[in-house]
């Protein structure tokens, strides 16, 4: 049953409204997609709240994380007291608020958002300490810049390599390359004359980056920032965290082309700069929202932090034992090291993690953070 | 039936099958199978994102074709692979019979010696298959530019036999468990759906259909007891194949009750870490009280 062309035009203009209104929300609405959700909507029921919204949904969001973000923005749209709306779908405000509650329930309690309010929640009342407050990154001094640049341009990242599973023609290897004997053995009249091979390839290792941006690493905390920039710049496959009393994964918001805005995108993110530290907390939302799903498997993982934990050293403890079954390697930096050789970590989450680290180096300056960038070829 | 002319025609038919889809993932496949998009289905472990397109394949009378991605998978894995060794012996017999035919070449790379892989044999059944690309996430991201390029536009190109091309493409299920985040791009060409955990009712009613000697008691129980696992904090939180393996083993011991002493004898059923198992154990009393 398709609608009169009028109509379909009025349809068409609203929805492609609805889109505009999911792009200014942030969600990356690209017009290809509003033409394929109104093409669902001639095959579904325009004026069925639920085929509008669960079409919406399955197209216009392709990220589970955005999921909560399309829920706002289609409930103030069509839910909202917009009668205009209502109308033009052919129902009037008193229909359409019965339609949604009858047959239309938007999971409010989207998983996702809710661990993320519980963890809030549980944040606040568990450290004291934490304040809740953005540090902007827009403010940098030009001095801080040059630093971020002068970085970038010294600091060659080059993660371990490991063998995959892959394999591509060589010179050498274990595995003969039929295909190619064939083609070559056709010059010869079909007599496979020589023998050729493929091998494994090779690829970096991934390196995973999880920053401690708490009150008692402030002095450096920007700095492992702008070398987890120059980091993601350098080698494609880094992942960037960064946890106080609670881990946020800034890997997308570093993508930006100039660091200056990088930085305070990921600034933004961060909710718990300069608070109290939770490291055992921090870590084990690592190990169960990423590391389980394989993130870091086989993979570098480096710690900055200064041990300076405000948890319970026992859930570190578990925490650190699973990243190291997770992970090929674990680095920690902790800057209180400094450039003494005879260090021994004397913080209580120093002492716990200590076991299962694989190397201590101290990250506290430009020297130090190249002396990683140095080692890191030969962790394997 | 191969055209559901609506939503809820096709969530009956799954229903049918075997299969109970929400709203949302019934609203996903109809759109997918009307405008012939790919569908990627995200979702936790054990929520039955391989079981649909099975399902599909059944209810509408189409042979499944699956795609197992693995790390390191190739090209010539997914698409085709020309029978090296059948060709070389081939030449062989050729030359020593000195046989001057003018087509052998031809032959030589003609259908006869050409293996076809799952991507391929789709795009040759067209819409009579459904094609389930499985953990398309464990696959690395030169196979996911790949796809993209066969998924755009069901094409395939062998530069010996020329393009083949489906006239109407096959449903395509990618499915997904979040182990890395797949490419943009990809997720471009795709209709996405999450699922979820279902709710405790849809839960019990999913074992009730997939295991009907299982009393409704017990399973009511079971799926309270598994809801109440997820809320624990664990390293593997169980899905739905978990519930319904455990209402299952339950049943097959002859239990008619989740008790504390049979929940912790058949706790291997839903619960598959060391740490995990620990923690259960010590709270499995809260774990199996009543509804």
């Amino acid at each position: 049953m398709r609608p009169p062309v009028a109509e379909r035009d009025r349809i068409v203009r609203l929805l492609v409204r609805f889109g505009s209104e999911l792009r200014a929300a942030g969600l990356a609405v690209g017009s290809g997609d509003i033409m394929s959700y109104c093409a669902a909507m001639t095959e579904l029921d325009p004026a069925d709240l639920a085929d509008l919204y669960w079409a919406g949904r399955t197209v216009l969001v392709c990220r589970r994380d955005d999921i909560a973000g399309y829920d706002r923005v289609f409930r103030r749209f069509f839910l909202g007291d917009d009668d205009q709306v209502a109308e033009l779908l052919g129902l009037n405000a008193a229909a359409a608020s019965q339609v949604s509650q009858s047959t239309l329930v938007i999971p409010a309690a989207d998983p996702g958002a809710d661990e993320r309010g519980e963890e809030a929640v549980l944040g606040l009342m568990a450290s004291g300490a934490e304040t809740l407050r953005q540090k902007s990154f827009a403010a940098c001094t030009p001095d801080e810049l040059a630093a971020v640049r002068r970085i970038m341009a010294r600091i060659r990242l080059t993660p371990p390599q490991r063998r995959t599973r892959r394999t591509r023609p060589a010179r050498r290897g274990s595995v003969p390359d039929l295909r190619r004997i064939v083609r070559r053995s056709m010059r010869m009249h079909g007599e496979p004359a020589e023998l050729c091979w493929r091998a494994r390839k090779v690829r970096p290792r991934p390196l995973i980056l999880i920053l401690d941006v708490s009150g008692s690493m402030a002095d450096y905390s920007r700095n492992l920032l702008q070398f987890a920039y120059s980091a993601r710049r350098a080698a494609a496959r880094v992942e960037v965290f960064c946890f106080g009393t609670r881990l946020t994964r800034i890997t997308r918001e570093l993508d930006h082309r100039r660091p200056d805005d990088a930085l305070a995108r990921a600034a933004r993110t961060v909710f718990d700069w300069e608070g109290g530290t939770r490291i055992g907390a921090s870590l084990e939302s690592f190990v169960r929202e990423w590391g389980r799903r394989g993130l870091c498997r086989g993979g570098i993982v480096v710690i900055c932090s200064d041990g300076l934990d405000r948890g319970d050293p026992a859930t570190l403890a578990a925490a650190m034992e699973r990243l190291a079954r997770l992970s090929y390697r674990i680095i920690w930096l902790n800057p209180h090291k400094g450039t003494d050789p005879a260090f021994r970590p004397s913080t209580l989450g120093m002492i716990v993690a200590a076991p299962h680290v694989h190397l201590l180096l101290s990250g506290h300056d430009l020297a130090s953070l190249e002396e990683l960038a140095a080692l890191l070829p030969s962790l394997n | 039936m191969d055209r559901p002319e609506s939503v809820s025609e096709l969530a009956d038919a799954l229903r049918r099958g075997g299969y109970l889809a929400d709203r949302g993932l019934a609203t996903a496949l109809f759109v997918a199978l009307r405008m012939h998009r790919p569908v990627l289905l995200e979702g936790e472990v054990g929520v039955g994102k391989t079981e649909v397109a099975k399902v599909l394949a059944a209810i509408f009378g189409r042979r499944l074709i699956r795609l197992q991605c693995y790390e390191g998978i190739e090209v010539n894995q997914a698409l085709y692979e020309w029978d090296y060794a059948r060709q070389m012996l081939h030449i062989r017999a050729l030359s020593q019979q000195q046989i001057a035919d003018p087509d052998a070449v031809d032959k030589l790379f003609g259908p006869k010696f050409l293996v076809e892989r799952p991507l391929l044999e789709a795009v040759r059944a067209g819409d009579g298959a459904v094609l389930l690309i499985d953990e398309v996430d464990r696959a690395d991201d030169e196979f996911e530019a790949f796809l993209l390029e066969v998924l755009s536009d069901f094409q395939i190109s062998i530069p010996e036999i020329g393009t083949i091309k489906a006239d109407s493409p096959p449903l395509v299920i990618l499915t997904s468990n979040r182990t890395r985040e797949l490419h943009d791009a990809l997720k471009r060409r795709c209709l996405y759906h999450w699922i979820g955990y279902p709710a405790p009712d849809r839960e019990t009613e999913i074992v009730l259909l997939k295991e009907p000697g299982v009393g409704e008691a017990l399973t009511r129980k079971v799926v309270a007891a598994v809801n109440r696992l997820r809320e624990l904090d664990l390293a593997k939180p169980p899905g739905v194949a978990e519930t319904i393996d455990w209402a299952r083993t339950l049943h097959f011991l002859g239990e008619t009750d989740l008790g504390q002493a049979a929940a912790s004898d058949t706790l291997g059923a839903v619960v598959k870490e060391r740490d995990d198992l620990e923690l259960v154990r010590d709270n499995l009393a809260d774990i199996t009280s009543g509804e």
